[in-house]
């Protein structure tokens, strides 16, 4: 904690002394905010020790965040904008200020801190985008190379590096392109390539400037110039992927990563896509690639999701119960905010708003990190054990006979519950959603349970269900993008849907174009906003 | 959630044959719900000259509920407050699934030319839109070319 020990900060003070403690805020807002008298904020003060004072008091501000995000979720809180966001919100708001808080951020998120990459997430999503000169002058204070990475690796704590790519990442994702194309500066890519070298680097390094990389190349003239360093000599993703099956839980990770990004970023010229390899899958219930939110990440075998998107992604299993007594286990690899558990098909995956699997009335989940039960976005505190490892495995009980539902960590019962079955009877599906940078493995009954639940007969999903070749596919995004630009609309489909032919005719404004299924979530008419009476068969269309 | 409805994949493909004059809305790469928008200030405004960045999403009942719009670049104007939230009926309890993404950023745009500081969002920038309006466009401006002008 406090001020930045490392020496690509440190060497770079002259810059640095600029980021004089910001003036107090405007006159509109309490002068409170820095947290103590801005008035009396000694204007004799050295610029050293108000700069000192000033990291202090941001430092805290993170923190205080930090904890906040451990009760309430990453975005659980759309509604009242939390105090200490808005403290932050006006600190960043000038130029010092901003680039205060990142590197406070830099310096003092803890690595082990479960949350710690999804607060940068949050505080940066809440600042005021910094424009162009700041982001140059941030380079300029980073100061980055291959350099870094190296030859600084053992003076530089893990978490000032592991901070700095979720930091790189984030802001490569929010910033327009022209400040995202100027923030990757030689330096700046050579670093996030050095990262990669898993013999040298903490594994956690590296998979966060694999993370950061991706996020760069969303702009496509910084997705050519990666693409080129990677293709040098050996390229460093290639080696990476062959982490995918490690007993680290980090470099699983890692390997993940690389493989996604080779399979949908960065394909190489002689590498076979991965979901093109025949042994591929050969299971009978797997994660829904039709039935997630869009940025979740399924791996190509169809049983591991990962998350590294700033909002709630949500996954359904394919194999439907209606029945009996069902069991699965998910084993942890992050040990951040997951919800697991057990939805219907009327549990919407409401991803950007934050609601997911446990956030309404048709679903329920455990989250062992917050240790909690999830119900009606209700959450109830279920375990005095330490939160979740990764490595854990979390087992996931459903009795449709019985009317209940059980959680285990580990092959201990956490909880019993059967409120789930006060708004459904049957339908229901294995289903998680993931926090920023979270991931877990699924085992649907392909392999033996770690922890099978001692006393009750269950059934598994792989020995009852039944897959397509076709549903066994997860296609990349863009391959799959580009099937759907292709399709056809026929020119008589509802004008709302055009899923279905326009069947009906509003009463009394008697407007068309609609279809019987849109209609019946309409109380006003789409286009003239008269109150619908009744919706009648269109008989004009019946004449043709 | 199912796959993409088929009124969105007619949107996209419309947006992208014929694009509105001024704006620019791409579906990103890996997410064909969210949007990549910029739109340009408009011609006599305070914020002529601007490339303004706003992301847009569909939410899982679309087109039964509106659009999610948020401006990321930061602007000086009434009914935008500094998260970027919008204060614009149709977004809101005007919605009509009738309306579509090329509507409801044509909306945002006119916002753009005719702020009205009497439903403000921003309580301050509206407080001197109506006490000051010359000094509020002069805001305006300074911040169009800080934040909304590369170079």
């Amino acid at each position: 904690m406090g001020a930045c020990q490392c020496k690509c900060c440190s060497s770079q003070d002259e810059d640095r002394s600029n980021l004089s403690a910001y003036d107090a805020p405007s006159s509109s807002h309490n002068n409170s905010v820095l947290g103590i008298n801005g008035s009396s904020l000694n204007r004799d003060l050295s610029g050293s020790r108000k700069r000192a004072v000033a990291s202090r008091v941001v430092d805290n501000l993170i923190l205080q965040t930090l904890n906040m995000i451990g009760k309430l979720g990453l975005v659980g809180y759309n509604h009242e904008h939390p105090e200490v966001l808005e403290k932050l919100h006006i600190i960043g708001d000038k130029e010092e200020g901003w680039l205060q808080i990142i590197m406070s951020m830099i310096n003092i998120v803890p690595v082990d801190d479960p949350l710690g990459p999804a607060v940068i997430t949050v505080v940066l999503d809440d600042c005021p985008l910094p424009n162009k000169e700041t982001v140059l002058k941030l380079v300029k204070i980073l100061n980055l190379s291959k350099y870094t990475s190296y030859r600084l690796r053992k003076m530089v704590p893990v978490h000032h590096h592991r901070n700095m790519c979720v930091i790189l990442g984030v802001l490569a994702e929010k910033l327009p392109g022209p400040s995202s194309v100027a923030m990757l500066t030689p330096g700046t890519l050579e670093y996030l390539i050095a990262n990669l070298d898993s013999k040298k680097i903490d594994p956690v390094v590296t998979l966060f400037s694999l993370i950061a990389l991706e996020k760069f190349a969303q702009i496509t003239e910084n997705k050519v110039l990666i693409k080129n360093y990677l293709d040098v000599e050996k390229n460093p993703l290639i080696r990476l992927e062959g982490l995918v099956k490690s007993e680290n839980y980090v470099e699983a990770q890692v390997g993940f990563c690389a493989r996604w990004l080779l399979d949908n970023i960065f394909p190489v010229n002689n590498r076979k896509l991965s979901y093109l390899m025949p042994e591929t899958n050969k299971l009978n219930a797997m994660l829904n690639t039709q039935d997630a939110s869009e940025y979740l990440k399924l791996s190509p075998d169809g049983i591991e999701a990962r998350c590294d998107a700033y909002s709630f992604e949500s996954v359904r299993c394919t194999f439907q119960i209606n029945h009996g007594v069902w069991y699965y286990e998910a084993t942890i690899l992050s040990s951040g905010v997951m919800q697991i558990g057990w939805a219907t098909m009327d549990s919407l995956f409401r991803n950007h708003e934050g609601y997911g699997i446990g956030d309404d009335e048709c679903s329920i989940s455990y989250d062992g990190c917050r240790q909690q039960l999830w119900y009606t976005a209700l959450n109830e505190s279920v375990d005095s054990r330490p939160p979740w490892q990764p490595g854990d495995v979390v087992g996931c009980l459903i009795s449709v006979t019985e009317e209940y539902v059980c959680f285990y960590l580990n092959g201990h019962l956490v909880t019993k519950n059967s409120q789930l079955f006060s708004t459904a009877r049957s339908g229901f599906y294995a289903a998680a959603s993931f926090m920023t940078f979270q991931h877990c493995r699924f085992n649907f009954g392909h392999k033996p349970f770690k922890y099978p639940p001692v006393g009750i007969q269950f059934s598994t999903f792989n020995d009852h269900g039944c897959l397509s070749d076709s549903e066994r596919i997860v296609l990349p995004k863009y391959v799959q993008f580009k099937q759907i630009q292709n399709l056809n609309i026929l020119e008589d489909s509802c004008t709302l849907c055009f899923d279905n032919k326009a069947t009906v005719l509003l009463e009394p404004c008697r407007h068309s174009g609609f279809c019987l299924k849109c209609s019946k979530q309409l109380t006003r008419c789409p286009v003239c906003r008269t109150k619908i009476d009744e919706v009648t068969e269109d008989d004009t269309l019946i004449d043709i | 959630m199912s796959a993409l409805p088929r009124r969105i994949i007619k949107e996209t493909q419309r947006l992208m044959a014929e694009p509105v004059p001024g704006i620019s809305a791409v579906p990103d790469e890996s997410n064909a719900r969210y949007f990549h928008v910029i739109v340009t200030g408009p011609e006599d405004s305070p914020f002529e000259g601007g490339l303004f960045k706003l992301e847009l999403f569909l939410p899982e009942d679309y087109p039964m509920s509106a659009p999610k719009v948020r401006f990321i670049t930061k602007i000086y104007h009434p009914n935008i407050d500094k998260l970027g939230r919008i204060c614009l009926d149709i977004l809101k309890d005007k919605w009509s699934p009738a309306l579509q993404i090329r509507t409801v950023l044509l909306s945002i745009q006119a916002l753009l030319s005719a702020p009205n500081p009497d439903d403000p969002l921003a309580n301050d920038v509206a407080e001197l839109w109506k006490i000051n309006e010359s000094e509020a466009i002069r805001n305006a401006k300074e911040w169009t070319r800080k934040y909304a002008m590369e170079n």
